[in-house]
């Protein structure tokens, strides 16, 4: 999609008017199986150099580590389809993780309020971003710069730099429990990612999102309030990432004012990889999804082939660099191709 | 600077043709600057004046003629003009705010010793370049404090090099006041008593007569006539300007009805002051005027797109709060803005996202978008405007700018405005769509909408309009009735109030 709009509406391209809607779809679904073609081929050549790895628990070891980045993900892809950014979400993460454990523990909380109230402070986090975003117009940048450093230093000053345990034992049910044989958290994730993709593509909240990323002037000429559309999406962001927070807390078992540190960095790969634009306006869930697959698919081959563990960032920043630039070159491809075709299509004679 | 005698041509565009797609903007167009002359290049906006300065700047190569700089051809490039001689004022400034006065003249071109700047160097060759424009300015104030009187100087100083030939310069008296405008003009009489070859392109009459000694007008891509100033007036000069067969008239001759939207004192310091106007139904009013007139402001000031600092605005009776585009949409406003890509289009949604834009609440009941009523939604606007689209789920870039912009009126047709605001919604279509276009904004007042129209054409304006109200400054210059329109009348308050 991105690539039509990079011509811009004020060159039209009027002969692509012809061009019939099959080959149009087809085109674009091509877009969109590109990730899918490069975690497919990165999959057979791992299947070949390592036996294990079509095993049915590395398998399952794969999607399941990739689920908290998934959900984090979910939510950055919100701020980004509005052109904004979230780098708060890795120590929002944090926060969450020390609260939940750590109400408990202290203050007799059950688990399910304290996890409420970890839910909540993500939310709170977003909303104060996506108001300085908006009403004091500080560059989102800048706004969760501050953010991410500050929620971070909270987590620290709550958990007083320790890790906080036993975690509530609901968690440690939660993580093992399975539903018709599979992880129950890789369900939910999946479901998740379902239910962000019906909001997005429709609900009327998620076409007023499209349309304040895609032009934030027209939007609001045509009576969208675009300043509470950005700030609800922040908000989605801090609480997907206190969603996560509360996952981290189930794998780690314990509440960590440590964990997602750099985590932000990894999510905004994944839904750029994932085909979102960081111009806003144009993106899919299911793009991000694969994004993040194929980064727990990198992760899975540093382990599997026994990558030294001191070369584990610079293989990840090679693939996330060859991933975003295979990206960018396969749309220019397919944009090429359309002109082409289109071209050729001006030069035929019309019915 | 050259020894030139008066008189002799120093540039010379020679039978030169420049299309861009779908426009032909110059047409065997021939222009001359001479030694000591002052030339006004005056035109309606599109007549091809923005385009006869880039060809002269080097922006543009011709499709065919040639332009030449005392003799020689000269390069499509503004490296190459710039060192034929050829210094060009823009009319956006391109100062770095940062810098001082001094470092800007010598932007890029810092002068070193042993590799580092050399400040007296600098400030020897800024004095140098301020000596011929502004002597008594401070070369150490900063960019950003100049006023944009001095700034405007401080581009003269540096686009003129020892061996500048010709002086270009497009609308350098918009921002400016009446007294920094007398100023800027004692610097061009000196300039041109030392032999320099003046273009200069203003939209206001006055400012003409006052300086120019040469009047060229274009009107439609075409030259029109080169006369010396003094054998000219202004009703001469608007005649060039506007003297083409006017096209049919088609009118909406309806009674108009009640009063619809009621402007009254509107006023934001440096866009617009003191407008009053009132638009009934059924009723075209066109504000007419030249581009930065404040027309556009206005409208938008209207909708709410932007605040304004005093006035009212009410529609069937009840004020709009100022700044709030929801409360004119509620109300009954609709909103065709002027730039259809940056105001009007998310250029990565399908035709029917857009379409349906303006309406999702009545779309969404519950929150879920209802795609059946969407859809009834753009097959009714196609029908009733005849929007062509391969489908309503293609990308709205690959309508043309003409079922583009009908997708924009369907928009707002949808929501059956009591009053529909069209800022230039002919801009960038074919003549086919514009004439749809036309079309549509006369039913529509047949059928008791009350219309907003802002146009810059002037067959438009003719053709359309019940009643004209002729903006220039910022302020409404006068009121010409159906019966009273004629263009010499409409250019005139345009362009002298």
């Amino acid at each position: 999609m991105s690539a039509k709009t990079k011509t811009g509406p004020l060159s039209p391209r009027p002969s692509l008017l012809r061009r019939p809607d099959r080959a149009a779809a087809a085109i674009e679904l091509l877009q969109d199986l590109g990730l899918l073609l490069v975690i497919a081929l990165g999959a057979i050549a791992l299947g070949f150099l390592s036996p294990v790895f079509f095993s049915r628990l590395n398998i399952e070891n794969l999607l399941f580590s990739s689920t908290i980045v998934a959900v984090v993900a979910i939510g950055e892809t919100f701020v980004i389809l509005v052109a904004g950014i979230d780098l708060s979400v890795g120590a929002v993460l944090a926060l969450s993780s020390v609260l939940a454990v750590g109400l408990v523990n202290d203050y007799g909380l059950p688990p399910a309020a304290a996890a409420a109230v970890s839910l909540g402070v993500g939310a709170l986090a977003g909303l104060v971003n996506g108001f300085n975003v908006t009403r004091f117009q500080i560059p989102a940048l800048i706004a969760t710069l501050a953010m991410m450093t500050a929620t971070r230093g909270l987590a620290f000053i709550y958990s007083g730099g320790q890790n906080i345990a036993p975690v509530p034992n609901v968690y440690i049910g939660v993580q093992a429990a399975r539903i018709g044989g599979a992880p129950a958290i890789i369900l939910f994730t999946l479901a998740l990612g379902a239910v962000a993709h019906v909001v997005l593509t429709r609900t009327r909240f998620g076409r007023s999102l499209y349309a304040t990323g895609g032009n934030p002037v027209a939007a609001r000429l045509s009576g969208i309030r675009t300043n509470r559309i950005v700030i609800l999406a922040y908000m989605i962001s801090g609480a997907l990432a206190a969603l996560g927070g509360l996952m981290i807390t189930a794998r780690l078992e314990a509440g960590a004012a440590t964990a997602g540190q750099g985590m932000e960095l990894t999510v905004i790969s994944a839904v750029v990889i994932g085909g979102v634009s960081l111009f806003g306006g144009e993106g899919k869930i299911a793009g991000v999804l694969l994004g993040v697959l194929l980064l727990g698919l990198v992760q899975n081959a540093i382990n599997l082939l026994n990558v030294p563990p001191n070369y584990d960032y610079l293989v990840s920043g090679l693939v996330i660099a060859i991933a975003a630039g295979l990206d960018v070159y396969r749309r220019k491809y397919v944009e090429v191709g359309l002109r082409k075709r289109s071209n050729a299509a001006g030069t035929e004679p019309r019915k | 600077m050259n020894e030139a005698r008066p008189a002799d041509p120093v540039l010379v565009a020679e039978r030169v043709t420049k299309a861009f797609p779908g426009v032909l903007a110059l047409d065997d167009v021939s222009f001359e600057a001479r030694a000591g002359e002052v030339n006004a290049l005056v035109g309606e906006n599109g007549a091809g004046k923005s385009t006869l300065i880039k060809l002269m700047a080097g922006f543009y190569a011709p499709d065919s003629g040639e332009i030449r700089v005392g003799g020689a051809p000269l390069l499509a490039d503004p490296a190459a003009a710039h060192n034929a001689g050829v210094a060009t004022i823009h009319q956006e400034h391109h100062l770095v705010p940062g810098m001082t006065v001094a470092e800007n003249l010598t932007l890029g071109r810092w002068p070193t010793r042993y590799g580092f700047l050399s400040r007296r160097e600098m400030m020897r060759r800024a004095a140098a370049a301020l000596d011929q424009v502004a002597p008594d300015l401070d070369p150490l104030k900063l960019a950003r404090q100049l006023s944009p009187a001095e700034g405007q100087l401080v581009e003269i100083a540096r686009a003129i090099a020892e061996e500048s030939r010709v002086l270009v310069m497009d609308e350098p008296t918009t921002s400016l006041s009446a007294r920094e405008v007398r100023a800027l003009f004692e610097t061009v009489r000196r300039l041109r008593s030392r032999g320099l070859a003046i273009v200069f392109v203003s939209h206001w009459l006055e400012e003409v007569f006052e300086i120019a000694d040469r009047v060229t007008v274009l009107r439609d891509g075409r030259l029109i006539g080169s006369r010396p100033a003094a054998g000219l007036d202004h009703a001469g000069v608007i005649r060039m300007m506007v003297g083409r067969d006017v096209e049919e008239v088609t009118t909406a001759s309806t009674p108009p009805g009640d009063i619809v939207l009621d402007v009254e004192g509107l006023t934001r310091e440096g866009a617009f002051e003191n407008v009053s106007f009132a638009v009934r139904a059924g009723e075209i009013v066109t504000l007419a005027g030249l581009v930065g007139a404040g027309r556009s402001e206005v409208v938008n000031a209207i909708f709410g797109a932007e605040a304004y600092e005093s006035g009212s605005v009410r529609l069937a009776g009840a004020r709009l709060p100022p700044g709030d585009p929801n409360a004119a949409m509620a109300a009954g406003l609709g909103y065709v803005p002027e730039d259809r890509r940056r105001q009007a289009l998310v250029p990565a949604m399908s035709v029917r996202s857009n379409a349906s834009l303006a309406r999702l609440e009545q779309c969404s009941p519950g929150g879920f978008i209802d795609f059946a009523a969407e859809q009834r939604l753009v097959e009714e606007a196609r029908r009733a405007l005849s929007i062509r689209m391969s489908s309503p789920d293609a990308a709205i870039t690959t309508l043309s700018g003409g079922n583009q912009q009908k997708v924009v009126i369907a928009r707002w047709l949808a929501c059956e405005p009591k009053l529909l605001i069209l800022d230039e919604p002919t801009k960038g279509v074919d003549v086919g769509a514009k004439a749809e276009i036309s079309e549509i904004i006369v039913r529509l007042a047949a059928q008791g909408r009350a219309i907003l129209l802002v146009s810059s054409e002037l067959p438009e304006v003719l053709a359309l309009s019940d009643r004209v109200l002729v903006m220039r400054a910022g302020r409404i210059a006068g009121e010409l009735s159906r019966a009273a329109l004629s263009p010499e009348r409409i250019m005139t308050l345009a362009t002298v109030g």
